[in-house]
Order: structure tokens, then sequence, then C-alpha cells
């Protein structure tokens, strides 16, 4: 099957037809990233089992990376990317060491206060542009400086290289002693210790990877908006997004930040376009009521959905034989 | 989940869809149209002057569209443009995001098809949206966003109608010169308070150089952080070096705040100048009541105005009969309409949709703008309108009163402001 999908994401673009409008691959490409935010969460807030909602600092520390590799210093954003990336691992083991402390809805509430400090932070920090923000000169476009402007097609297989990276990742962790590792805290701390697993370790190991993933995708998004500024990537509203795509396909399961974003980012977008320009906000209303009758009919997200799917059609398959 | 809920959900999305493709249809339904799209913040903390700019352009459209021969607004005597072309209105809300501006100017060119865009209000996304057009080599309008460097980026395709945060910084240090030269006052030190976001700092970068380069003392630099729910310690430092003059970059509740603030604490500087919309919203100058008295800052247009724009009263009929609660323009979206009528003005000029000769022509002509303080718009290399002005109004008794520049002056500043104990 994850060979499958993988060719499907690959022509996807080359399918003539309505997607090969430049909106339709806008759309596309924020769905790849999305799905990629939402799988780096995935690894500690569904694998690991610790809701995180300031995840959006370490996205924003990639996105500052990367711009401040290109505006600030001149250079392409490569290196940005990488010790922005570097640099959000090494900040979420500072912030989650004493935050680990915490259980439950506690580290939850904590890492609540994380986004505002950092948002705080760099609104008055000269150095990263303050609330100025950080705006992307108009240079030359291409894969060296990872910027087109006529085009969305690149910037969709940038995306799909990033979606390999990380859904490849979490498909061998999942198959490997660290996935078990994760599952096994999250789904009993103290029993977990028992059998002799370092719980703090395992989280610690989960949260950098984490960050570093979700970094990546920063990186990728200001290099995809050409602007960065700090409520556009270290918010809770952003935070939010990684958490609500997970939830809705599935907490802690391969397929769920995939399906989540495929079905809320193509979701958000059309019903923006249609009616955003009404005004009165009819379709974050439409968006906001769908999202309540899909969380509230299956909790489980749509991955649940699919099982229950599946379970009665062998249900049914078993009976008829 | 049950059947029945399926249902529900499919209906919803089906019916969501098909009333979406019906709007959409409206505009697709013309022939001899030309697509104009509006960018602005139709949700969100700024949503209220997003809608207002939105009423403004499409009260322009409808003047445009039709024939009043009436209002003396260049082609409102005649229909349409181009021997009959009608103006459509694309309108997408940027939700005051910079991500889903840029996203939205893009989809309102290659998916809809926009000739060009007016917008955007914030100038955080103004400038993302506009680098959209440039690099589409489209036009870009925009009416009220503030901030300089919006046009200072070398641009071709960017035109800005409202004065800069730039302009009006030193709009108010000459004005200050001026009470010092005229009152005999002796105003010496500066201070700035403003919002820690992209208009607030850029405003307080432009009073801080304004103000050195006259020669005066910047001694207070006050951040705050927008919808802050308190302002004390903000107030406190102001208190502290306790500057003559003080700058104001404060929007909608912020700036109620910040007077409430400053009367709990019993102080207030001698003069204190306001940018952009706290000051100039006559519902916060209701709210404040007399609190709000004596505080003055730039406008470009308000009722009070109108003697002076006699083009404006019938337009504002069309405005306000386009909005909800129907209120006078503002100097927002009264730049926003300004921006769809020279537009349409270059266009007709022309005489075709080409987007290089109606560029050229934007630059070379001088437009005429009965809509605009001082009746006309031209502009500069960059884009921005070199006839841009603003008046500079005192607040007293809910009328804002025209104190500066003297030419357009119908009273004398009451300068200093009376202390809250003085007040009745």
């Amino acid at each position: 099957m994850w060979y499958g999908v993988l060719l499907l994401i690959a022509v996807l673009p080359l399918i003539p037809g309505p997607l090969q409008s430049p909106f339709a691959q806008h759309v596309l490409v924020l769905t790849l990233l999305f799905a990629c935010m939402s799988q780096a969460w995935n690894i500690l807030g569904g694998y690991c089992g610790q809701v995180s909602f300031g995840h959006s600092v370490f996205f924003g520390i990639g996105a500052y990376g990367a711009g401040m590799a290109v505006v600030t210093y001149g250079l392409t954003p490569w290196p940005g990317a990488i010790i922005g990336a570097l640099l959000a691992a090494i900040v979420s083991l500072i912030i989650s060491y004493p935050c680990f402390r915490l259980k439950g809805h506690y580290f939850a509430i904590a890492t609540f206060a994380i986004v505002e400090i950092f948002n705080r932070l760099f609104m008055v920090w000269y150095w990263v542009g303050g609330a100025l923000g950080l705006d992307y000169p108009i240079i030359e476009e291409g894969w060296k400086n990872f910027m087109w402007f006529q085009t969305k097609t690149q910037y969709y297989y940038g995306a799909f290289g990033l979606f390999i990276l990380i859904f490849s990742f979490v498909r061998w962790m999942e198959a490997n002693k660290l996935g078990y590792y994760l599952k096994a805290v999250r789904d009993g701390q103290e029993a977990a210790e028992a059998l002799g697993v370092n719980s703090t370790a395992v989280k610690l190991t989960a949260i950098a990877i984490s960050a570093f993933l979700a970094a990546l995708c920063g990186a990728f998004f200001v290099q995809y908006n050409l602007r960065v500024d700090p409520p556009m990537v270290m918010s809770l509203d952003m935070s939010m997004r990684f958490v609500l795509i997970t939830i809705l396909g599935g907490l802690g399961t391969f397929w769920g930040p995939l399906l989540g974003a495929a079905i809320l980012i193509p979701l958000q977008e059309y019903s923006r376009a249609m009616w955003g320009g009404l005004g009165g906000g009819v379709d974050l209303i439409i968006f906001g009521i769908l999202i309540v009758l899909i969380v509230t009919r299956q909790p489980k997200g749509v991955m649940g959905f699919i099982n229950l799917l599946t379970t009665r059609f062998k249900a049914t398959k078993g009976g008829d034989d | 989940m049950s059947k029945r809920w399926g249902r529900v959900i499919a209906s919803i999305i089906v019916i969501a869809l098909l009333a979406g493709f019906a709007v959409s249809g409206v505009a697709c339904a013309e022939e001899k149209v030309i697509k104009i799209g509006t960018l602005f913040p139709l949700t969100g903390p700024v949503a209220l002057a997003g809608q207002r700019c939105k009423a403004a352009v499409e009260a322009a459209v409808e003047v445009i569209n039709n024939s009043y021969p009436d209002i003396p607004v260049p082609l409102a005597d005649q229909e349409g443009i181009l021997d009959g072309y009608k103006i459509v209105l694309i309108h997408a809300d940027h939700q005051g995001k910079p991500d889903v501006g840029k996203s939205e100017a893009e989809r309102l060119f290659d998916q809809e098809g926009v000739f060009a865009i007016i917008g955007s209000y914030n100038s955080a996304v103004t400038k993302p949206a506009s680098m959209v057009a440039e690099r589409r080599k489209r036009i870009f309008m925009c009416g009220a966003s503030s901030s300089a460097e919006l046009t200072k980026r070398g641009t071709r395709y960017f035109f800005r109608i409202a004065p800069t945060d730039e302009t009006e910084s030193i709009e108010f240090v000459n004005f200050i010169k001026w009470l010092n030269e005229t009152e005999g006052t002796n105003y010496k030190t500066f201070g700035v308070i403003y919002e820690n976001t992209e208009f607030g700092k850029h405003a307080a970068q432009e009073a801080k150089k304004a103000i050195e380069e006259a020669g005066f003392e910047y001694v207070a630099d006050v951040a705050f952080n927008p919808g802050a729910t308190n302002l004390n310690s903000e107030v406190q430092m102001l208190k502290g070096k306790n500057p003559d003059v003080v700058f104001g970059a404060c929007l909608g509740a912020d700036y109620i705040l910040w007077i409430k603030t400053m009367k709990q604490l019993s102080w207030l500087p001698k003069v204190s100048l306001n940018y952009c919309s706290g000051y100039q919203d006559p519902l916060i100058a209701q709210q404040l009541g007399g609190d709000g008295d004596y505080f003055m800052g730039t406008t470009g247009y308000s009722p009070e105005l109108a003697e002076l724009m006699p083009a404006v009263a019938p337009v504002e009929e069309i405005y306000k009969s386009k909005i909800d609660p129907p209120v006078p323009f503002d100097s927002d979206s009264i730049q926003e309409a300004v921006a769809m009528l020279v537009l349409a003005q270059a266009i007709e000029k022309v005489g075709s949709l080409d987007t290089e000769k109606i560029v050229d022509a934007l630059y070379a002509n001088e437009w005429d703008s009965p809509l605009s303080l001082g009746g006309k718009v031209a502009f500069a290399p960059g884009g921005q309108n070199i006839k841009a002005m603003s008046t500079i109004t005192q607040l007293i008794g809910g009328e804002y009163r025209r104190v500066f520049p003297e030419e357009f002056a119908n009273a004398e500043p009451v300068v200093p402001m009376p202390s809250w104990d003085q007040r009745k």
C-alpha cells in the first residue's frame, strides 16, 4: 500500500483535468506540507502520548532558520534549514526536560505557555526582524534558492521529498524498537519503566526527532510564502492545526496525518475560496460545523471510521462464507 | 458513524458546494466585464475595517458601472468603461494572515482571472500579496496600508493612495515646530507608544527618525502587545520619562485602554498625536466620550472634512447602503474607493486592458480625485501617491476639528491638553 500511495502522490499533479489549475496545485502542496507537519507532531503526540501545543515554536525556528539564511545573510535556504532544525531539536530538549516532569493535562498547559513566550520573544528580537518580520527579495528562482514564482510543480515535489523523508522515518520507527518504546510509554509509563524502559529518555528522543522534522516543515513553509513573522509561525493557531489534523485523521496511526490533511486542507482552502469573499466568516462556520460533526461522530478519526468499515466488511464476508 | 449522520454531512457539503458555485456563477453570467479582485480582512481581528474597505470599493464600482450625472466624480456620468464594459468585483478574505493573503492573491490572478487586485489594509499582508502581483506583472492598487516600506521596494506594478507613516511622522513634527513658533510653546521631548506589530513598529521607527532629524529629544520608546488587557506598566514608563509630546500607534480597543490607563494613573502628555484608526474611528470616540477629548491625529477623511470635499456626500450615501450598520467613510475606507476610481480612469484613458500601458499611464498622469483631500492623485516611482494629504485634527466634544495645516484649519489647537482633574 505504501508504494502505491507514493506512486499516486507522485503522479497526482500530472493527471490532466482540474488538478492542473494553479489553485488546485496550491491545495496539493499545502495538503502534503500539513500532512508532514502533523506526522512530525504525531511522533510525540500520537505514538508517545504527550500532547504538545508547543510545536509551532519548533516549526517557527525552522522557518526563521531558512528565512534568515536568505534575507539576513544572502545565502541559500539549505544551510539555514539544517541549522534551524538542529536548533529546534536542542531547544525542544531544553524546554521539554522540565515539562516532562508534568503529566497529562499539565504538560499540555505548559506547552501553551511556551508558544506565548517564544512569540513575544521573537516579536521584540531585533536580530530576527522583530514584529516587522522577514520579507524575501526577488532573487533567482530554482532549486538552489528553493523558490519559484510562476509554478507550483517544483514546490509540490519538494513537499513530496519531505513527505517521503518523514513518513519513511515513521514507517521505520513503527517496525522498530523505538516505536514499541513510544507506545509502551503512552499506554502505561509505570508499566513500561517496570519492564526497563527509560521513559524520560524515550520522551526526550521523541520530542527531539519531532521538533527536528517540524522545523524542516517550517523551512519549507517560509520558502513557500516568502515571508515570515512571529504570528505567522509561532502561534497557538498554528499549533492547533498540527493537533487538529492528526486527531481528525487518527491519533497515533501512520495514515492518520495524511488522511486528516487530505480532508481538512482542501475543505479549508476551497471553503474560503468559495465563501470567504461573502464576509461574515461563512466559510469558517461551515468548516467548523463539519469538523464538529466528524469528530463527535467518530472520535477515533477517519482511520477509526475506515477500521470500522473494514471490520464490518470482513464480518459480512465471513458471514457469506 | 450512522448512515443518518453520514447523509447529514454529505448533504451539507453538497448544498454548500452548490451555493458556492451559484455565487461564483453570478460574475460569469455577464459578458463585457473586467474582473477586479478585492483582498481585505473580512474575518479576524480587524474584520470591521476590512468590511468597510470592501463596501467602499463596491460603492466606487457602482458609480463607475452606472450613470450618475449628478455626482461630480470622474466616470460617474457614463455607464461602465471602454464603451460598455462593467467592472465585476471578486472578493477574497485574507483573515489578517500574510500566508492566506499571498495564496488568495495567487488564486484571484490564476484561478479567477482578475485584471488587478485592490487591497489589503494590513501592511503585513499587502507586502507578500503585492509581490504576487509584481512577479506576474499585474497591477496591485493599495488604498490604506500605511507602511512606508511598501513603496520603497522598487516595484513597478504596486500603487498606494494613502499617506505613509513616514509622511505622517514628518507632519506631526512639523506641527510641533509650528506650535513652538506660533503658540510660544517649548515642546522638546518626545515619546512613542505603539503596538508591537508590523504597523506599530514601522510607525515608531519613522517617528524616531523624524523626531531626531528635527533636533528634538526622543526619550520614551514603549511597545505593547496588541490586544493587551493591561497597559499599566507601559503608561508608567511614559509617566516616568514624562515627554512633552507622545505619538501613539494604537488600534481599536488598545487605544481605548491606553487612554483609560492614563486617566487611571493621572498622567497626560502636553500633546498627543496618533496614527491610524484608533483615534480616527468615530465609534471609538463615542465610547471614550469626554476622555477622548483633546487628543489629536491625522485624518484623511471624516464627516467634518466634507465641506472641503463636496463630492464625497453622494458617494457616501451609496457606501452607507452597502454596510450594516451604515457609517460614514473613514480615512481608510475612502482610500480604497479612490484606488478603484483611479484604476478605472487609467483603463479608460488607455482604452484597452494592456497592463503595461495602464501602468505607464498611472505614472505619467495626474488624476482627478474629488474623494481625496488634495483633489489629485499622482504616483512617484515605487508607486507612492505624492499628492496624498491628510490634516491634523483635534477631537473635542465628538467633533474632529481641523487644526493643521493652516490652509485647512477651522479651529485653533487646544494645547497643552487639560489635565484629567481640569476636565468636567
